[in-house]
């Protein structure tokens, strides 16, 4: 919907030989996919005092299948990106998930978690088994509201993501109003989403990561760097929060 | 081109009511091709209501129009089971275009990495279950994406059925339409689906801004429609159509400014759906119309030029050119599928609107023929005025 997003990508690739010199982050994505200036104080406590935890839950592509390794979905690429980057904090990222999970599946599953082992921090994935099976618009935005309003009430950090993006999906699902569904939730209640869809479509038309047209042989090596990539950006997205939260006191 | 057009000039019929039609229908093929450059230049992006609200409001001025005019010359049983045959045509219409699409889907799901994309492969629904799904299509309860407004349009023309008769008191229809809106609004009523969840779009919420359509096209003693142009209600008008812009660029490009409104605030608009066509989505619409119903001279003179015709031609032969426009842009979307680089994004548009008003060219030369008047320049006047041919639109 939004008219900024393609000229955005676009002046990005025409920059791109000039941003080479820098070392790339997040596989090259666009600098406005990876910000944010939503505050994540939980998680910024928690890095203070040496002991993260995140949860992470949504449908199949929270488990990051079709990598070489378990190690190498993004959750757990991420859970090593962080103890690298901030030596000496202990961080955990458990998962919660499943293939055809709706986000009021997710969101029970979430809750219980939260209630059984609370994380500081939670990235809640939803919008593609409602858009494959064109689920209400209404009943996903709702799950989200609710959801993230009861978290937030527990002063818990949350960040929303959107589907994976494929052409596949693209073509054959009407994923916009669901992309769009997320999306004003989260603004409506100041918080971050990691615009996945974008980010792989951009990946996918710069040649830089394309699972879709990947050889079958070459598949796994693919999905694995996908999954590092998706680590990087997220991980780039919580450095923001806790920058933004740390500013804040 | 321009011989092919009914109308204009003083008297005819409204060419801005088929030019806006003809616009409606290009911006739904576009709409409906995701990755489609163009896509962000439609009505959508800049207003709390897209296409397809203009289509079905332009669509029951049209049914208005036609089964009206065959209510007051033949009565109720004629103009009834015309509505009927033509929802049976869109009924075979929207079978035939199911199957296209539930090929293609799953040719392309076979083709897909299966771990990578296991929720997805859920599009591929005749898997699982092919002759549960086959069953369900057949009784409207399956709708794939972007296969949801003949539906609603078939589901729209069906209560018209009852309500024909109710043309002619206006102000009972509106009461009845009204309440139904409301009570459905209240209580989340929907057609239910296979799948869960009810229709995309509602026919029980769409009917209101369809009815409306309806007694706007409907006029007994000939004569134009009046919707009085007054200045308060055109100044409300602007401010709904910019409240809805602002908070469209609000949300999508400054959403930090969201963050300051109060989040009750905030929730209203993330509450503006369109399944069960939101009363800002509605009000969208009825502004826009009523806008450009009283700042679009009914003669202008642009509207008979050659960079209309096209539109025009569209929108005069809604039918063939809609349901056309939903195949093309099921190519459309295997095309960008193959390829979204701007070749293919150039030739996906160019040969998509090229086909559009090629659909609208034959449907007016074929209407031609088949009456045996070739009528240069306009409606003769020994032709009826309405729908009683299968090409008329509709």
């Amino acid at each position: 919907m939004p008219v900024l997003r393609p000229v955005l990508i676009l002046l990005a690739v025409l920059a791109a030989p000039a941003a080479a010199q820098t070392p790339e982050i997040a596989c090259g994505a666009p600098a406005e996919l990876l910000e944010s200036e939503a505050p994540l104080p939980a998680t910024e406590k928690a890095m203070q005092k040496g002991r993260l935890r995140i949860l992470v839950a949504g449908s199949a592509s929270v488990l990051g299948l079709g990598t070489s390794g378990p190690g190498k979905a993004w959750p757990a690429q991420l859970e090593a990106l962080l103890e690298q980057r901030h030596p000496g904090l202990g961080v955990e990222v458990a998962v919660r998930g499943g293939r055809g999970l709706t986000a009021t599946d997710t969101e029970a599953l979430l809750l219980a978690e939260q209630q059984r082992n609370p994380a500081q921090l939670v990235l809640w994935q939803s919008g593609t088994v409602e858009a494959v099976r064109g689920l209400d618009l209404d009943q996903l935005t709702e799950t989200l509201n609710r959801g993230v309003e009861q978290l937030r009430r527990a002063s818990t950090d949350v960040m929303l993501l959107d589907p994976q993006f494929s052409r596949f999906l693209r073509a054959n699902a009407n994923v916009e109003p669901y992309r769009d569904a997320i999306w004003l939730v989260a603004a409506a209640h100041g918080i971050s989403v990691l615009r996945r869809y974008e980010l792989m479509r951009f990946w996918a038309e710069t040649d830089r990561v394309d699972l879709e047209r990947a050889s079958r042989e070459m598949r796994s090596v693919v999905a694995d760097r996908l999954n590092a990539c998706i680590a990087e950006a997220l991980a780039a997205l919580i450095r923001h929060g806790v920058a933004e939260a740390g500013a804040g006191r | 081109m321009r011989s092919l057009i009914r109308g204009g000039g003083s008297g005819g019929r409204d060419l801005r009511v088929d030019f806006f039609r003809g616009l409606a229908l290009w911006f739904i093929f576009i709409d409906h091709v995701p990755g489609n450059v163009l896509g962000h230049l439609t009505l959508r992006n800049f207003a709390l209501c897209d296409a397809t609200e203009a289509f079905v409001l332009l669509a029951g001025y049209a049914a208005g129009l036609a089964y009206g005019g065959l209510l007051s010359r033949h009565g109720w049983g004629l103009a009834a089971a015309q509505l009927l045959r033509r929802a049976g045509t869109l009924y075979v219409a929207h079978i035939f275009l199911f199957v296209v699409f539930t090929a293609q889907v799953g040719l392309s799901a076979a083709a897909l990495d299966a771990a990578a994309y296991l929720d997805e492969l859920h599009l591929d629904a005749f898997g699982s279950e092919p002759y549960r799904a086959l069953l369900e299509a057949l009784l409207l309860r399956f709708q794939p994406a972007f296969l949801d407004i003949l539906p609603l349009y078939i589901a729209l023309l069906l209560l018209l059925v009852p309500a024909l008769p109710l043309l002619r008191w206006p102000m009972l229809l509106a009461a009845l339409s009204g309440l139904l809106y409301l009570a459905v609004r209240l209580t989340g009523t929907n057609l239910p689906t296979w799948t869960g969840g009810g229709w995309f779009f509602n026919p029980l919420a769409w009917q209101a801004l369809f009815f409306i359509g309806c007694m706007l096209g409907f006029v007994p003693g000939g004569g134009r429609p009046a919707v009085p142009r007054h200045p308060a209600l055109m100044a409300l008008s602007v401010m709904v159509l910019l409240l809805g812009a602002l908070a469209l660029v609000a949300a999508f490009h400054r959403p930090e400014l969201l963050d300051r409104v109060p989040e009750r605030v905030a929730a209203v608009l993330v509450g503006v759906d369109k399944s069960g066509l939101h009363p800002f989505r509605l009000m969208s619409i009825l502004a826009l119309a009523y806008l450009l119903g009283h700042l679009v001279p009914i003669g202008a003179g642009w509207l008979q030029g050659v960079a209309a015709a096209p539109f025009v031609l569209m929108g005069q032969h809604g039918l063939p050119v809609f349901c056309s426009g939903i195949f093309l842009s099921f190519l459309g979307r295997l095309a960008l599928e193959l390829s979204d680089a701007w070749a293919m994004q150039v030739a996906v548009n160019a040969l998509g609107l090229l086909a559009l008003v090629g659909v609208g060219l034959v449907a007016a030369w074929y209407r031609l023929r088949s009456r045996g008047t070739p009528a240069p320049g306009g409606r003769g006047p020994g032709l009826p005025r309405t729908a009683a041919s299968p090409t008329v639109s509709g």
